[in-house]
């Protein structure tokens, strides 16, 4: 269990993430998702206690990470979005320092991380020095790190950034695999990413949460479409009434009268219908012009076309890797 | 702490650092050892020991520079921060695994008394007296040159500047030799960590001597435990 309050973050005189306030449940696997610059890794960097927050607390299942860090550090297992990797080192050597790092008993030491490597498909190149791994397989030897001591909690920074698109979804299902009996916290700045894999998506801009909501809910938020602010010209009851009549209209309401024949309406509809064309149509049928559409909740909107542009170039930069 | 000594101890022996380390430290010591020693026909390893302290201005660089940058560098200092142990755990780990390297470059000379004493007769305080100076002057030094490590992420820039702090230390002794100003002549014989070593080899433990060296350590072993902490705050 994470519980965040009042988290600012300060670089000098820059703000990275301010007053941030958030709970996550033991067993959750929740993704925070922005755009880069966010205060993804920032905040991540605080619950794991490598960074001190400017103000605020956090608290790892109930253990302050400042006040008492070391318990706290127990519980975490922390992929950051670099992987401290000792290249020098061979995966096995690696492993094996991060146990004795952790504290894990030397009687237990070999079949914990045996079953690890197991996990997370690295066994095979347990000999191999880590410097000439690829990067989806230096990727998996941090997150074999991350779940050294067995912690409760996993946070991951970014863990497919940078990985070709196999790679990706087998880490992936790494991930889930691993979010059936633990906490999981993962970012990212691609949507479809934390929709694949998370329960809940905390959607962090400029330093604030702006969304905290399930995958679902959160698209239809995105799309934009059930929530809208609609100008019309003609009279505002007939109007009204027209609107009420379309199918899948759940209100209707007056937002501002133009005083010039036309008024604004801010209309919400039903999640998984698509307003807009029945509307147009009952609304020209009735013989009253729809002079402009507009998605309400801009800032999210906002937000989400620049995740979602850099979300397409992704996507299809691995289309075209897997055409090859 | 035995965890971060053992492999800060390793990755320096796995590197050509390690090798070219002890080559230079053992080829230049026998250098002086049979100039002094067995060409000479001293018993006393004071000479030899002498020597070597102008050695240590270059060689402690050399394995204290990448204690700390190199991590801040490849930000593996991030798996050691947020694992559950102390800062000071981890900046001991590193002071440990670093005189390590001058446990084992100095057990390479330990020949030396069996020599001197199977062709001479040398007094006991002078083979001790100098083992003993030397460990302690290397506290002092590594603490010192992990301080610096601490404070930059490129070893480069760190071996630099611990050679150049080294140097200093190193000249002190001399400069205050010269200063006619008894204040400063004061000063800087106090700041010489160099200059302490001679009454060792002279065979006097003089605990002042012993709690300077100790208390360096301790406080130069503390400031990089706090340069680590301050980073958080950044
Ligand atoms: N060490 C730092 N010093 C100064 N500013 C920083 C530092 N790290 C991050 N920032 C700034 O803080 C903001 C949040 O960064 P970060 O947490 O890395 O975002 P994200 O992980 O979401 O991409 C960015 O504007 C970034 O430029
Ligand atoms: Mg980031």
């Amino acid at each position: 269990m994470i519980e965040v309050s009042g988290l600012t973050k300060y670089y000098g005189n820059k703000k990275a993430v301010e007053d941030l306030n958030f709970t996550i449940s033991s067993g959750e696997v929740v993704g925070f998702l922005g755009p880069n610059g966010a205060g993804k890794s920032t905040t991540m960097n605080i619950l794991t206690g490598y960074l001190s927050a400017t103000s605020g607390t956090a608290k790892i299942d109930g253990m302050d990470i400042l006040d008492d860090p070391i318990e706290a550090k127990r519980h975490i297992g922390y992929m950051p979005e670099q992987p401290p990797l000792y290249l020098d080192m061979t995966v096995e050597e690696y492993l094996n320092f991060a146990a004795e790092l952790k504290g894990v008993k030397s009687s237990s030491k070999r079949k914990h991380i045996a079953e690890i490597c197991e996990n997370v498909s690295i066994t095979h190149v347990k000999g191999r020095v880590i410097k000439n791994l690829s990067k989806g397989y230096k990727q998996r030897v941090g997150l074999a790190m991350a779940l050294i001591g067995d912690p409760d909690t996993l946070i991951l920074d970014e863990p497919t950034v940078g990985l070709d698109p196999i790679q990706i979804i087998e880490i992936r299902n790494v991930i889930k695999e691993l979010g059936r009996q633990r906490t999981v916290v993962l970012s990212s700045h691609i949507l479809s990413e934390v929709q694949a894999i998370c329960e809940r998506v905390l959607v962090i801009n400029n330093g604030t949460i702006v969304a905290n909501d399930t995958p679902e809910k959160l698209s239809a938020n995105i799309s934009g479409e059930h929530k809208m602010n609609v100008q019309i010209a003609g009279p505002q009851s007939s109007v009204m009434s027209v609107l009420r009549s379309v199918d899948g209209m759940t209100s209707v309401a007056l937002r501002r009268d133009n005083e010039d024949g036309t008024a604004n309406f801010v209309i919400e509809s039903d999640p998984n219908v698509d307003i807009r064309k029945p509307m147009f149509f009952a609304l020209a049928k009735a013989g009253y012009p729809i002079l402009s559409l507009q998605p309400l909740d801009m800032s999210l909107e906002d937000i989400f076309l620049r995740l979602t542009v850099e979300e397409d170039t992704a996507s299809r930069g691995a289309r075209k890797k897997v055409a090859k | 702490m035995i965890a971060i000594m053992k492999r800060d101890l390793r990755s320096f022996f796995t590197s050509p650092i390690g090798y070219v380390f002890l080559a230079v430290f053992l080829l230049v010591s026998n250098y002086f050892f049979f100039g002094y020693n067995v060409s000479g026909g001293a018993s006393s390893l004071s000479y030899v020991f002498s020597s070597m302290l102008l050695i240590l201005v270059f060689l402690i660089p050399l394995v204290t520079m990448r204690l700390m940058s190199e991590e801040m560098k490849q930000r593996t200092d991030q798996m050691l921060l947020t694992a559950p142990v102390r800062v000071i755990d981890i900046v001991l780990g590193k002071y440990l695994a670093a005189m390590m390297v001058f446990v084992i470059a100095l057990a390479c000379t330990l020949i030396w008394p069996l020599i001197v004493t199977m062709f001479g007769d040398p007094a006991v305080f002078d083979i001790v007296g100098n083992y003993v100076a030397m460990f302690l002057l290397i506290g002092c030094l590594v603490s010192v040159g992990l301080f610096i490590s601490s404070l930059t992420e490129s070893q480069i820039i760190a071996a630099i500047f611990s050679f150049v702090a080294m140097l200093a230390l190193f000249m002190f002794s001399s400069i205050a030799s010269a200063v006619d100003n008894v204040v400063v002549s004061a000063v800087l014989n106090w700041l010489s960590v160099f200059s302490r070593y001679s009454s060792f080899t002279a065979g006097v433990f003089s605990l002042a001597d012993i709690v300077y060296y100790l208390s360096v350590s301790v406080v130069f072993l503390f400031l990089t435990a706090r340069v680590i902490e301050k980073k958080r705050w950044a």
